[in-house]
């Protein structure tokens, strides 16, 4: 049984999926915000970060900055495989939650 | 021009006391990318600050509130141990409850400033605890107070300093939370520097 995922850590690790080689630290946040239509705090993307790397879900290394961030350096992230196998068991636990439902539910009876 | 616009630099300073020094510059880099390109020329300069402050606040919080819940609970137990299991000498409780106090203040600046590599990390951190740890603490007495406030306990509570102290004390120490946390602080980066060599 692999890592349990929180609602959290499962939006940051597909939004390190989905953003691929250009997985870095703003892109994320972004990816995050856009996908829960809201705003979230950079200090909760970055703390999330952490802690997945500290559980060997995700690996990051620093790239070179940019003009606009005063050339401050990019802390990007990929997946390991852990992290692969994380998601995969969240996926499959909502889907067997879901199993023999069907989806949108129907108002209360 | 939202290529120039800076932040305000006392947040900036701020954030890097908030971080171990490992994490600033990437961090702090995508905040100034996310103030430049977003915030700025979206929500427009004052609305970008703010927005730029909320976030090293929200840095700045979660390297405080496990050192602030941890004041506080000693805090409250403290009052708890008063009110409930009062005594005629209170000198033995008092010095123990100091020495812990200033014990953990100067643990979470040392921590600051061994991980941020900055003596201002101290600081920051032990005002910051101490604020939070006040806001906690109030707040963890009044529900005390709610629920513990018959005759037994209320000349408890007159005996052992009046509820002056219990409301006033915590707000007292802020002050000193930050002095203890700049002499952690700079313990923290000597030690970090000769463990660095």
């Amino acid at each position: 049984m692999s890592e349990i995922l929180g609602g959290f850590e499962q939006a940051v690790l597909l939004a390190i999926v989905r953003l691929g080689e250009g997985a870095y630290g703003r892109a994320i946040l972004k990816e995050v915000e856009a996908r829960a239509e809201r705003e979230v705090a950079a200090g909760a993307v970055h703390a999330t970060l952490v802690r997945l790397e500290r559980k060997g879900l995700v690996a990051s290394w620093l790239g070179p900055g940019t003009p606009i961030r005063g050339g401050r350096a990019r802390r990007f992230y990929r997946l390991e495989t852990n992290g692969v196998r994380a998601l995969n068991d969240a996926r499959a636990a909502v889907e067997h939650q879901w199993h023999g439902l069907e989806w949108p539910l129907k108002g209360t009876p | 021009m939202t290529a120039i616009a800076t932040p305000p630099s006392w947040a900036e300073a701020v954030l890097r006391a908030s971080l171990p020094c490992d994490d600033f510059e990437s961090t702090s880099g995508d905040l100034l990318e996310h103030y430049r390109e977003s915030a700025y020329p979206e929500r427009g300069p004052r609305a970008a600050d703010r927005w730029y402050v909320r976030q090293v606040l929200g840095f700045l919080w979660r390297g405080a509130r496990l050192w602030a819940a941890i004041i506080a609970a000693g805090f409250l137990a403290r009052t708890a141990f008063d009110w409930r299991l009062p005594t005629h000498d209170f000198h033995m409780r008092s010095a123990t409850t100091t020495v812990l106090g200033i014990a953990i203040f100067l643990v979470v600046g040392f921590w600051a400033g061994a991980r941020s590599g900055r003596v201002v990390a101290g600081p920051v951190l032990g005002l910051a605890s101490a604020a939070v740890a006040a806001s906690f603490s109030l707040l963890g007495a009044a529900i005390l107070l709610a629920f513990c406030h018959d005759e037994t306990t209320l000349t408890a509570i007159r005996g052992s300093g009046g509820l002056g102290e219990v409301f006033v004390l915590p707000l007292v120490a802020v002050l000193p939370g930050a002095l203890l946390g700049a002499i952690g602080g700079a313990l923290g980066v000597a030690t970090r520097r000769l463990r660095l060599g």
